[in-house]
């Protein structure tokens, strides 16, 4: 039912987000159109009659679009624009002959395609997912065997080509509170920054009970960072100093 | 303990085999409906999750109260019950607060990923069996749609519905919402696989993905008592999954203020808490529909003249005290249990629920496969092995020695160098170690080290 | 309507109700309520301090746990070919089940090399 109308409706919108890859300068809006993508491809699947495969492909793609935006908070940036400056010479004319030879061999194939191409008729009889089930576990074992090869193999050259072993030795929080009370540092935390009923902020040191303002309260990312505040115009003033 | 061998010798038929005289399958039951009773349906659905929400607030107050020696909401209707409707118009009046440094689309868009997905789960539970519309002829079953993979339906809306939170995160532009943002990412790596997995076995049980059969095939036991292993896996994963405490770290108050939805204020951040909410009620209603027996009456009840209390409009009540029981643990475990830290929480996912995710499938698995080839000759032999190997796993895996003091960096002294003598600076490898940086005396480390060697140095 | 319905068809009238509930939501909400905007409030919440201007380098995030991520896709895989099998796996029988074991078993090497190396160790 609606089948046609279902695939006027989507295509135009799979097609749009899949211009965010190209025209899209933030990498998350690219993310977000790759998202659209593959839902509406598993809308398409559904329609086809491939509903297993249609769940999969949310399920599997999901995570690994949300690697990808991992990868992209972790090497780009949080609001990094793309750079258009070419990093190797001549890149945008190789991308051009090979975006060009890629077009050649798809209109070529598909020009050659005559349709219907098998009667797929009856055959999701006995259930979508056991005729998946039948297909992968007999004729195509080997194949799914070999993609388990595949899978690994780039996992294991992830981890040997990125692992960073620890340089040095894991202390737990036991130890370091030990090591803390060893050294006559603050057993405990420091005190916590800001200045009840005036400037309770992290910039603004806390105060001492005789009034003076305690520096070791700021972080010492703000204080690098020279956001910290001196704290002596948030003190406590004392009666005799209010009457000056 | 009949039932746990007969489930076991008599596998659950399968939907290739051809059924019996006069079995209609939940499929075609549902696909005499019109799409007039298909929309009152989804209305059904969507008032029915507004309400229990709302409710779910409530229950939630009261009962975190009493578990803490308080009384809880009690001005405000009986039992304080109208409070909820004023929790509820507060968010509706309150003020739109849009920051200037959000993504102007994101921004709105992340909210309604994640309430709409948490919306759509519920379409595929059965809430009860066929039934007489009442005034009508009309028979259709308490469920919005069922079809061949309903169940990976949910882990697909569910997984969706994660982005809400990523993207929100990152379009408000902000540091907090950010590392919500991130540590949400890592929940996702470290629970959903562990769901995914508790779910295998009872596929296996079941021979099918159709809601209703998963259900069906629970008529005898309850796959929460015949997998147990499953089920204690799929709780810990749903507690993940909803972000509720011991693994509230995306929205960590102490820590991150509100996490992912700091910067949301009105009907946004009210999406948001609805969503939670309603994945609440999902995760409660997808564990009662795989392992508790879905709508189906609990034991005494259901031997009742013949099964009587598992027609009709019964099945709603048995359904509803489930999922209403879990949220009750929901909220217990949240009385009783201190959020974890983030390495314990990846620890927990990585080490201790995948390995025996996957130790409980290929377990079951074998076990399986060889009682349907009747190479097994007696229960005992299986199921006891089974419980002693599993559970020696669990101790090992539980008091696995850690070696605190241990040099993890390779053997023998580490050797000092010179990292900039190559001409531009490298970091050390294994069993090497840099010259104390000029900045160290400013760690804790550096001044217990020149404190113990001015010890030293004295004595 | 079509003699049958089809069991998808619910799910997309499912989409469309909750959709239209999220979005008259937002809509409605920028009619009501009060609207007194002012600096501090529209500016990112920074615990009461004045926001970061931007972040240095960007605003790059260092993710501690890339490596588990990258094996998480590789699990994520994994199991969804565990399903086909569970459904079937009395036909399938002991062919499927040594097929599905040495499967498990490949995918498991990197969860075992990544443990052993200390990946998932903080």
């Amino acid at each position: 039912m609606g089948e046609q109308e279902l695939f006027w409706v989507m295509s135009p919108v799979i097609v749009l987000a899949s211009l965010t890859l190209l025209f899209a300068r933030k990498a998350v809006y690219v993310l977000a159109g790759m998202i659209v993508v593959m839902i509406g491809l598993a809308v398409f699947y559904v329609t086809l009659e491939a509903p297993f495969l249609g769940m999969i492909q949310v399920i599997v793609y999901t995570g690994a679009i949300m690697m990808l935006i991992l990868f992209v908070l972790m090497l780009v940036g949080v609001d990094q624009k793309e750079s258009l400056r070419e990093t190797i010479r001549g890149q945008r004319w190789i991308a051009l002959a090979a975006a060009t030879g890629l077009v050649v061999l798809i209109v070529t194939t598909v020009y050659r395609i005559e349709l219907p191409i098998r009667d797929i008729g009856g055959m999701n009889d006995g259930g979508n997912p056991q005729v998946i089930a039948n297909a992968l576990f007999g004729e195509w074992v080997l194949v799914m065997e070999i993609l388990g090869l595949v899978l690994i193999s780039a996992a294991v050259s992830a981890i040997v080509l990125t692992h960073l072993p620890r340089s040095g030795d894991r202390r737990s929080q036991a130890e370091r509170a030990e090591e803390r009370v060893r050294a006559r540092l603050n057993p405990v935390n420091k005190p916590m920054p800001g200045v009840y009923a005036r400037r309770n902020a992290l910039d603004v040191p806390a105060i001492d009970p005789e009034g003076k303002p305690v520096p070791a309260s700021i972080s010492r990312v703000l204080k690098a960072r020279k956001q910290d505040k001196d704290g002596s115009e948030w003190r406590a003033i004392g009666k005799d100093e209010a009457a000056e | 303990m009949v039932n746990i061998v007969n489930a076991l010798v008599s596998p659950t038929p399968s939907p290739s085999v051809t059924p019996p005289e006069g079995f209609v399958p939940w499929e075609q039951t549902l696909r005499g409906d019109s799409l007039l009773l298909v929309a009152i349906k989804a209305v059904a659905i969507l008032v029915f999750l507004l309400l229990s929400v709302l409710f779910a607030v409530w229950f939630e107050r009261k009962v975190i109260s009493r578990m803490q020696e308080r009384i809880g909401p009690n001005i405000h209707g009986p039992f304080g019950l109208f409070q909820l409707v004023g929790d509820a118009l507060k968010l509706l009046l309150k003020e739109d607060v849009s920051v200037t440094k959000r993504d102007r689309v994101l921004y709105i868009a992340a909210p309604l990923i994640s309430v709409i997905c948490a919306f759509l789960v519920f379409s595929v539970i059965p809430i009860g069996p066929a039934v007489r519309i009442p005034f009508t002829e009309d028979v259709t079953p308490l469920q919005l749609t069922d079809f061949p993979v309903a169940a990976l339906f949910i882990l697909a809306c569910a997984a969706v519905g994660v982005y809400g939170i990523v993207l929100g995160g990152w379009a408000s532009g902000s540091t907090y919402p950010l590392v919500g943002a991130v540590r949400s990412s890592a929940q996702i790596i470290s629970y959903e696989l562990a769901m995914g997995l508790s779910l295998v076995t009872v596929f296996m049980m079941s021979s099918s993905m159709y809601t209703q059969d998963i259900v069906a095939a629970q008529a005898d036991l309850w796959f929460g008592v015949l997998l147990l292993p499953a089920f204690l896996l799929y709780i810990v994963a749903m507690v993940g999954e909803t972000n509720r405490l011991p693994f509230d770290l995306p929205e960590a108050e102490g820590e991150l203020v509100a996490g992912y939805m700091t910067e949301y204020s009105s009907i946004k951040f009210a999406w948001y808490f609805l969503a939670e909410y309603i994945n609440m009620l999902n995760v409660s209603a997808v564990a009662t529909t795989l392992f508790l027996g879905g709508w189906r009456a609990p034991w005494p009840l259901s031997a009742v003249s013949d099964g009587v209390l598992n027609t009709g409009y019964w099945p709603v009540l048995w359904f509803l005290a489930k999922v209403w029981l879990l949220m009750f643990f929901f909220v217990w475990v949240r009385g009783s249990l201190m959020r974890l830290r983030y390495d314990q929480f990846m620890r927990l996912g990585w080490k201790l629920l995948i390995p025996i995710g996957l130790g409980w499938v290929v377990l079951w698995g074998v076990a399986r496969v060889l009682y349907v080839k009747d190479w097994l000759p007696s229960v005992k032999q299986v199921t006891v092995p089974a419980a002693i190997v599993l559970g020696l796993a669990t101790v090992v895996v539980l008091f696995w020695p850690s070696k605190p003091g241990e040099e993890k960096t390779g053997r023998g002294r580490v050797k000092e160098i010179d990292a900039t003598a190559g001409g531009f600076p490298v970091p050390p490898k294994p069993g090497e170690k840099l010259p104390p940086s000029p900045r160290s005396t400013r760690t804790v480390d550096a001044r217990s080290q020149a404190k113990e060697k001015g010890d030293r140095d004295k004595g | 309507m079509t003699e049958h319905m089809n069991p998808y068809v619910p799910i997309l009238v499912m989409i469309g109700v909750a959709t239209a509930l999220a979005v008259a939501g937002v809509v409605v909400s920028r009619f009501i309520g009060p609207h007194r905007y002012n600096k501090a409030k529209l500016s990112p919440y920074e615990s009461g301090m004045e926001a970061t201007p931007g972040a240095a380098g960007g605003g790059r995030v260092p993710i501690r746990y890339y490596l588990i991520a990258m094996t998480f896709i590789v699990f994520d895989i994994e199991i969804v070919f565990l399903y086909p099998w569970a459904i079937a796996y009395e036909r399938l029988s002991l062919f499927g089940l040594v097929a599905i074991l040495s499967f498990l078993a490949l995918i498991t090497v990197p969860f075992v090399y990544e443990w052993r190396r200390g990946g998932f160790d903080w």
